[in-house]
């Protein structure tokens, strides 16, 4: 029933007068919301909102096998959901290109910084606990990366490590969290639009960039990025991407920090 | 492992403290969805459900679009992480589809579809945590957020299962209880006139518990109804 | 006093000419939520799909253009179509184009239904938003008595179509936008026009 809308020309217009809808600056998020627990079955779980982007991360731990090259640790899995309801553009089936991308790049940035301790997953010989962290887009309004990642790692730092007993995972009252290495990933994207680049870009927005940049890090170091779309973006943009991205990902970090309660 | 079957009433109580004949707690709220042309999300006991709706839309592909009215398609899927056990598989399985088709068939009986002809109209429902009669909240949240769309319908159904254990019948059964029941029954019904739009049964059930398992069905029906009504028309009222 | 109804609930035991009823066994039922006026068997919806009338005022999107026939997305499950002849002065569209144009048929083809639109506006560089169906009526007011409020108040120019969509252009659109999302979140309310006048000043 609903028609895409088409705000090219508005949007242009703002941006030539240095605004965006909502007044915000070219290096401003929209409004952020990070909830916790909001499913007690799952070992972990967070929603994050981003204007109205709304994902909901899972964290749920199983009995596995190791990889071949790494017996002694357990692996992080990542998946993502672009659930039809979150969009008319989405539909059901497999799951397309965007959605993979989409998962790789949020898992690549906290794989990259060893957030997960892998080896404290290890249980005994052949058996090792493997971490899946499901994304799930509920609303879709642009920047699914940044919101994925919000989501992923604070379901992730408060997850619940279930005890292994008599040949089963058992889930009871008292459980620690998985151990974690005490750095939080988070990331910015930017979106590339009649040549301006902007933090955090709405779903008007996304439909207009003609590249996009991810630039995931921790306190000290950039641990993933990822580069998206047929345009280009000169050294310099992505130089001064990296400089917001360092600026802006303290108020991630304390957004996260609040509500894991550290 | 231990494959005894617990005990699920002692003294009149249940599992989880309630009577024979008590629902779990339900919440419902409308509207939640920014995109979706209405939505709703579902508490009951430690079930959560996510359910958006979209339509009446184009019908696509164009080979089935239906030239007397429109068609309701619909996706039941339970998210990996919904359960207390282990990590689900993705995607739809043979269970879900299923499900689908028959709450498919619950909307199709009250959604005025010959207004669309051409058109399709799409519920998903998501579970999002799992603890027993998932398909019947799912369709108890998807006629709310319908119904809070605009999109016009006959009546407001809402479903949910009774089942048996020995000589009880035990209304809105969680996990563990379906689990180790003698007997479930999800049952849907159009409250105008109680007919029934959803009916399946797994176990062993007399003419007799049937027909006391729908009274009871209905009876929890009123109180469904009014968390219903409640949820749709809360944005009318005036503060 | 009208009384909130749901869909399902009974409106009178006799039939009723309303679009928003079904009929059965000679009653009627409401089909969506409403407010319902048993003395004067009025019915206005809270919530409605759009269903087209002729010469409705209406905003689409141009969502396919070939030699002259152009069709237009409505935010609603019928499409638009605009046709041209080339000796014609009417606008060139383009798809994306954001246009205006009335509803001069609803027709019934063989598997779908088009609605033939006439009197196409090309709108360009304006802001476009889409609100509910149901709300329309109360965001354009009695006699345009809200519409007008808008427009006095924002200074933008504002187009309302009948089937959700309404494009803003110029003075200030994010006003106008909240504004208009108050209008739809109260538009049961009573004293909603003094509501939006008190708005609309205090944000000069």
């Amino acid at each position: 029933m609903q028609v895409k809308v088409n705000n090219r020309e508005y949007i242009s217009g703002l941006l030539g007068k240095g605004t965006r809808e909502t007044t915000r600056g070219f290096s401003d998020y929209r409004k952020i919301g990070l909830t916790l627990g909001a499913l007690p079955q799952a070992e972990g779980s967070a929603m994050a909102d981003m204007g109205d982007t709304k994902v909901l991360a899972g964290v749920k731990l199983g009995v596995g096998t190791p990889l071949q090259d790494k017996p002694g640790e357990g692996t992080l899995i990542t998946s993502t959901e672009l659930l039809p309801m979150a969009s008319p553009r989405y539909e059901t089936g497999p799951p397309s290109p965007d959605a993979i991308e989409f998962a790789r790049v949020v898992d690549r940035g906290i794989r990259a910084a060893n957030i997960i301790d892998t080896k404290a997953l290890f249980i005994e010989e052949d058996k090792v606990w493997n971490v899946f962290v499901d994304i799930y887009v509920l609303n879709y309004d642009g920047n699914l990366f940044d919101a994925g990642t919000l989501a992923a790692m604070s379901a992730i730092l408060t997850a619940k490590q279930p005890r292994f007993e008599d040949g089963a995972a058992i889930r009871d009252n008292g459980l620690s969290r998985i151990k974690t290495n005490g750095k939080i990933v988070t990331s910015c994207t930017f979106g590339k639009l009649d040549g301006h680049v902007l933090l955090d870009p709405d779903g008007n927005e996304e439909d207009m960039m003609s590249s996009r940049v991810t630039i995931a890090n921790d306190e000290g170091a950039i641990r993933a990025m990822q580069k998206g779309l047929r345009g280009a973006f000169s050294v310099e943009e992505v130089e001064k991407a990296i400089d917001v991205t360092f600026e802006r990902s303290k108020e991630l970090r304390s957004i996260v920090k609040k509500v894991i309660g550290e | 492992m231990t494959t005894e079957k617990p005990q699920l009433v002692t003294n009149g109580k249940r599992v989880d403290g309630r009577g024979l004949d008590e629902l779990r707690p339900i919440k419902i709220e409308a509207g939640i969805l920014k995109n979706a042309d209405g939505s709703a999300y579902l508490e009951w006991g430690s079930n959560k459900i996510m359910v958006g709706v979209y339509g009446p839309r184009e019908a696509f592909p164009k080979h089935v679009q239906d030239p007397e009215r429109a068609i309701v398609k619909c996706r039941y899927a339970m998210a990996p992480f919904s359960s207390l056990e282990e990590h689900g598989r993705s995607g739809p399985n043979r269970r879900a589809v299923e499900i689908s088709k028959v709450t498919k068939e619950v909307f199709e009986n009250v959604i005025l579809l010959e207004r669309f002809p051409g058109c399709e109209i799409d519920i998903f429902i998501e579970v999002l945590q799992s603890d027993g009669g998932t398909r019947a909240a799912g369709i108890t949240a998807a006629a709310v957020a319908l119904a809070s769309s605009g999109i016009p319908m006959r009546d407001i159904p809402y479903a949910v299962s009774v089942g048996k254990d020995g000589e009880n019948l035990l209304l809105d059964l969680n996990k563990l209880e379906d689990n180790t029941s003698d007997a479930d029954m999800p049952i849907a019904i159009a409250p105008r006139n109680n007919d029934v739009l959803l009916l399946q049964m797994d176990g062993t059930l007399t003419k007799d518990e049937f027909a006391r398992g729908v009274s009871m069905a209905l009876k929890a029906g009123e109180h469904i109804v009014a968390l219903q009504r409640a949820a749709i028309g809360s944005k009318y009222r005036k503060e | 006093m009208p009384r909130i109804v749901l869909p399902g609930d009974k409106l009178a035991d006799k039939p009723l000419r309303i679009d928003n009823a079904t009929l059965e066994d000679g009653k009627s039922y409401a089909t969506v939520p409403g407010l319902f006026d048993d003395e004067k068997e009025s019915f206005i919806p809270l919530e409605s799909v759009w269903y087209p009338r002729m010469e409705d005022s209406v905003i689409g999107i141009v969502e396919d253009a070939r030699n002259g026939v152009y069709t237009v997305a409505l935010n609603s499950p019928f499409k638009g179509l605009i046709i041209t002849r080339r000796d014609s002065n009417g606008p060139e569209l383009e798809v994306g184009d954001v246009v205006e144009s009335i509803v001069r048929s609803v027709k019934r083809e063989s598997d779908k239904i088009i609605l033939i639109l006439v009197r196409p506006r090309n709108l360009h560089e304006g802001k476009v938003i889409t609100v509910k169906p149901s709300k329309v009526l109360r965001i354009i007011g009695k006699a345009n008595t809200m519409i007008k409020l808008l427009t006095e108040g924002t200074k933008s120019n504002i187009v309302v179509g009948m089937n959700g969509i309404v494009w803003i252009k110029g003075g200030n659109v994010p006003l106008a936008v909240t504004a208009i999302n108050r209008i739809q979140a109260e538009a049961h309310v009573a004293g909603l026009t003094e509501r939006i006048t008190t708005m609309l000043k205090e944000s000069q």
